[in-house]
């Protein structure tokens, strides 16, 4: 078998005295898109923020190809490849569009802490930039800033930042929502293409879109995975219909 | 042996003052996310206060006094300072209370000029109370000692027994969490900035006799405070107790032993009689190092342990 | 030629301005004035690189200053008495920046792992150590009288012999421009960028690649680097070190120009150090109450702004932009809102001025001079007509601000609407 993109094996974590994860076992393969969904509260946001290193992983172990990555610093994880989008808009609001979506890029075109370089000069970092910009459909509110930006914008610009490192693995927490369905729309096509010769990860409420995008699903309740599969086996499954779906899919 | 009971003593006696500072500036901290700079410069207010009171209608009344206007120009400081600039996020809070400490410094020059003020020791209690050795113990010092223990053992009934207390205790270990309890959030801040600005006004009162009434009193001690909230450990009471013991101890214990360091010098092959620089490592004493141990400690622990003694977060 | 104009205009200006500007201000007062605000210029805009644009409020910064002040004097003092080889004084700057970074990158690095008001603490914890080994270390700091020196040293080519103030105004202004420059040219850099993002949100940057410990580290350094260049700057202006450019004072100095001329824009800093020490040289011989004056501006902006004076005037820049004829409707709130305040103030300011009179006088005499007035202090009457100005220009404040903002809402509006197509 392939190393899968990203693994996870038995891993826990609690809040206190209360178990949030218990024992995920998980492997998603290199270049397909892998859809978490789950209830409120079942964890999905704390898988990701455990496997980006934002919190500390208190048992077992997560591999990023076939490389333990386990309670690494989060800008660590990120250098080795994964990035990532948050639920909660998480942007530098007093800089614009454009400065936002170039710092999601400058490390990974190997700028690193260079205080020589003028950013104005770097065509071919700029021009990337716009490139984002114009594919996130924020290429009309270029200047400006982040923070004045509507709420759909602001979870355009999230994903844009997410997306500009042009890291291979992509995790993007609700990505759409907020969103209206025209915009909806425009975001999965653009995940699709984005997708192509990468490894998404999605947290997505919206079963229309799931079951559009994902080449497999994994299905958490209560901190637990009680299925994953290919989409068309998942809405066939009982147990997640009745912990889960119940009248959405059937 | 008596030298070494006495600069204990004192010590004690220095760090529970710290440590009134210290509680007060801690709560309000951990309560509301304020760094109040103008901490001890509530301090320097009771002490004033006092100097004020106590030439009218005597000591008493103004150790009850003092420290009830401290608290609220404090509440009042923070209705209608600190509550617009809550918006601008902590850093601009922080600004506002440097600035507030900058002004209380002036205004106290403009009121009561740039040299110290002679506030003194009520005549009552300026007799020794107990001679050991030889050496007198003063009652004053003693009544200080009684008072900062009687204060600091209120305070802990107060948070372990009240609602108030419990709210409070909530905050310090999840801060901002009283944000969410649907208190009147305002309210609990407003008193609780005055009752800590309160609290450093009692040991202004107390302590202002002993240490000098003068313009300089904040600044001088307010940074020590900072030091003792960060050793002890953001939010930790009992943290901050410890601290400021310690750092009361060690000052006293430094300044009355006036060691050499120049032996440990010795160890590394220095000669006694050098040229230059070297000529103050040479002359260190421990006295001389005394106004930098506390900031030693604090690079110390800051290398060694991020989160301070008690603390639960890091620094 | 007009290419290089046209790029780079401000700088082409503001090289000329520094030129000409002793040709105006011929005075002896004025140029230690100007050399006073060289050396500000480039501390301030260190701070900034710290406040504005990185996020971490210091109370420390002067510490770096004083100490590349300190070493500077005993450089030269060591090129004088020849235990040093010579070294050109017009590069010493460069050494002092040097020492700054030296201890930058020391210190930093146990400083910057947390941002914030923790930050500020453990700055604040650094300078005050620094200030009581002033006292310790005698040999190095000489206590409170500080180190003496002299910057007529070596050789003097071209006839530079730094003795005149205006040699030093030179030097002092080349500096400060080329400082300013590399510090301007900093914030275009991916470091620059980077720690505007570690100020605006520290969580998404680790998210991003960077480590957020790292940049600060890096910004705190490059930013000592600076202060240590003006601290010699300053070393070599004065001819002398004082433990008060070490501690809080100077700290807290760098602070208020930033704030007051605005930490949200580059230009701030250069704008409060200016204004600052402008009328801090011409203020402090007429009134004891200064200092107070300036802690209560501070105050006040740190209450209703965010990016100090600065911030104020670059808040019309869409009006003016769009259409400066915008601005006539602006004329009469502004005109009266701007009146009642140097009302209220004119005021406020008298009855500070005769408090202050009365506390610090050692004679009995109650008559003060309050504008320009011969007023007995003492006598009601004085407190009267200044209660009588501050009341009423109080209430006029109260009436003529909001009409103020109105009509700056309204022409931001109008903005808005010409934009949107
Ligand atoms: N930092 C934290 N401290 C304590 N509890 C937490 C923390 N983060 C998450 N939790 C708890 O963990 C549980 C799972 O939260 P999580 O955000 O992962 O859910 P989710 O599946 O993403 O839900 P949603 O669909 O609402 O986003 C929740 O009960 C939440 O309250
Ligand atoms: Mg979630």
């Amino acid at each position: 078998m392939k190393t899968p993109a990203v693994e996870l094996r038995g891993v826990w974590k609690n809040f206190g005295n209360t178990e949030i994860i218990r024992g995920i076992d998980l492997a998603i393969e290199k270049d397909t898109i892998h859809a978490m969904i789950g209830p409120n509260g079942a964890g999905k946001s704390t898988i990701y923020n455990l496997i980006t290193g934002r919190y500390h992983v208190d048992r077992g172990q997560i591999l990023l190809n076939g490389e333990e990555i386990t309670n690494q610093t989060p800008h660590e994880i990120n250098r080795k490849g994964i990035s990532r989008s948050f639920q909660v808009t998480n942007i530098f609001h007093r800089m614009s569009v454009f400065e936002n979506i170039r710092c999601g890029m400058l490390w990974h075109r190997n700028y690193k802490y260079s205080f020589w370089n003028f950013l104005g000069r770097q065509g071919e970092l700029n021009r990337r930039t716009e490139e984002i910009m114009v594919r996130t459909g924020l290429a009309s509110r270029r200047d400006v800033l982040a923070g004045m930006l509507s709420y759909s914008d602001q979870r355009a610009l999230e994903i844009a930042i997410t997306l500009a490192s042009g890291a291979d693995v992509i995790m993007l927490d609700e990505p759409t929502s907020g969103m209206s369905h025209g915009e909806t729309e425009q975001t999965v096509e653009l995940i699709r293409k984005v997708a192509r010769d990468k490894t998404l990860v999605i947290v997505e409420h919206d079963m229309g879109v799931v079951f559009d995008l994902a080449h497999t699903i994994s299905v958490l309740v209560y901190g637990e995975i009680i299925a994953c599969d290919v989409p068309q086996r998942i809405r066939g499954d009982r147990a997640v219909q009745e912990a889960y779906l119940g009248t959405e899919v059937a | 042996m008596e030298v070494l009971v006495f600069s204990i003593f004192n010590g004690l006696l220095y760090g529970m003052l710290l440590f009134m500072l210290a509680s007060g500036l801690t709560l309000i901290f951990s309560l509301m996310g304020v760094l109040n700079f103008a901490h001890a410069s509530f301090f320097m207010l009771g002490a004033y206060f006092a100097y004020q009171i106590s030439g009218f209608i005597g000591f008493w009344p103004g150790l009850v006094f003092a420290p009830l206007i401290v608290g609220v120009i404090g509440a009042a400081v923070e209705r209608y300072g600190l509550r617009p600039v809550h918006k601008f996020g902590h850093v601009a809070e922080l600004l506002f209370t440097f600035g507030l400490a900058f002004v209380i410094e002036e205004v106290v020059q403009m009121i009561w000029g740039k040299v110290p003020v002679p506030y003194d020791i009520p005549e009552t209690m300026n007799v020794a109370a107990f001679t050991w050795r030889g050496l007198d113990y003063s009652a004053y010092r003693l009544f200080m000692l009684g008072a900062s223990v009687a204060i600091f053992l209120a305070l802990f009934v107060f948070i372990a027994k009240t609602r108030t207390g419990l709210i409070i205790q909530a905050a310090l270990t999840h801060p901002n969490i009283v944000s969410s309890l649907g208190h009147d959030v305002g309210k609990i801040f407003m008193w609780t900035f005055g009752f800590g600005c309160a609290l450093a006004g009692v040991a202004g009162v107390i302590g202002g006799n002993v240490l000098g009434t003068e313009p300089s009193m904040a600044i001088t001690l307010g940074p020590i405070v900072f030091v003792v909230i960060v050793i002890g450990g953001l939010g930790s009471l009992w943290g901050a107790l410890i601290a400021a013991l310690f750092i009361g101890i060690m000052d006293n214990l430094s300044i009355s032993y006036d060691l050499s360091l120049y032996p440990v010098l010795a160890l590394f092959g220095v000669e006694r009689e050098v040229e230059g620089i070297m000529q103050d490592l040479v002359n260190l004493t421990t006295a001389g190092l005394a106004p930098v141990l506390p900031y030693l400690f604090l690079v110390l622990m800051l290398i060694l342990r991020p989160r301070g003694l008690f603390g639960t977060r890091d620094v | 030629m007009a290419g290089l104009v046209r790029r780079h205009g401000m700088w082409v200006a503001a090289f000329a301005v520094m030129l000409v500007l002793p040709w105006i201000f011929q005075t002896g007062f004025a140029i230690t004035m100007l050399n006073q605000i060289g050396v500000l210029i480039v501390f301030s805009l260190a701070y900034n690189m710290l406040l504005g644009q990185g996020g971490m409020l210091s109370f420390g910064h002067a510490l770096y200053f004083g100490i590349a002040g300190y070493f500077t004097a005993h450089f030269l003092n060591g090129v004088g008495e020849d235990w040093l080889p010579y070294f050109p004084v017009t590069l010493l700057p460069i050494f002092g920046g040097l020492i700054g970074l030296f201890f930058g990158i020391g210190i930093g690095f146990v400083s910057t792992r947390r941002a914030g008001t923790v930050f500020a603490m453990i700055s604040l914890g650094f300078a005050e150590m620094a200030t009581a080994l002033t006292l310790i270390l005698v040999v190095f700091f000489n206590g409170e009288e500080g180190i003496q020196t002299d910057r007529m040293v070596g050789p003097e080519p071209l006839g530079i012999t730094f003795g005149p103030d205006i040699h030093v105004y030179y030097l002092i202004s080349f500096w400060c421009l080329v400082a300013t420059a590399a510090m301007y040219v900093l914030t275009r850099t991916p470091f620059g960028r980077m720690s505007n993002a570690v100020r605006d949100n520290p969580e998404r940057v680790e998210f991003v690649g960077y480590s957020t410990h790292r940049i600060r580290w890096l910004a705190f350094a490059l930013s000592s680097f600076f202060a240590g260049l003006a601290g010699a700057l300053h070393a070599l202006n004065f001819e002398h070190v004082g433990f008060e450019t070490i501690g809080l004072e100077q700290s807290g100095l760098a602070l208020f120009m930033v704030w007051i001329g605005g930490a949200r824009n580059f230009v701030g800093p250069i704008l409060g150090a200016i204004l600052i020490t402008y009328l801090n040289s011409n203020l402090s011989d007429i009134t004891d109450a200064w200092y107070l004056y300036l802690g209560i501006l501070f105050m006040v902006i740190v209450m209703f702004t965010q990016g100090g004076l600065s911030g104020l005037v670059f808040m019309h820049e869409p009006i003016w932009k769009t259409d400066y004829r915008l601005f006539g409707r602006m004329m009469a709130p502004y005109a009266l809102g701007i009146g009642s305040t140097i009302i209220a103030a004119i005021g406020v300011i008298g009855m500070f001025e005769m408090i202050y009179f009365l506390s610090t006088r050692v004679t009995e005499e109650t008559i003060a001079v309050l504008y320009w007035m011969e007023v007995d202090a003492a006598s009601a009457l004085p407190w009267i007509a200044c209660a009588a100005i501050t009341a009423p220009g109080v209430a006029a404040c109260r009436r003529t601000y909001p009409p103020m903002a109105n009509s700056y809402n309204e022409a931001i509006a109008a903005v808005k609407g010409r934009m949107a197509p």
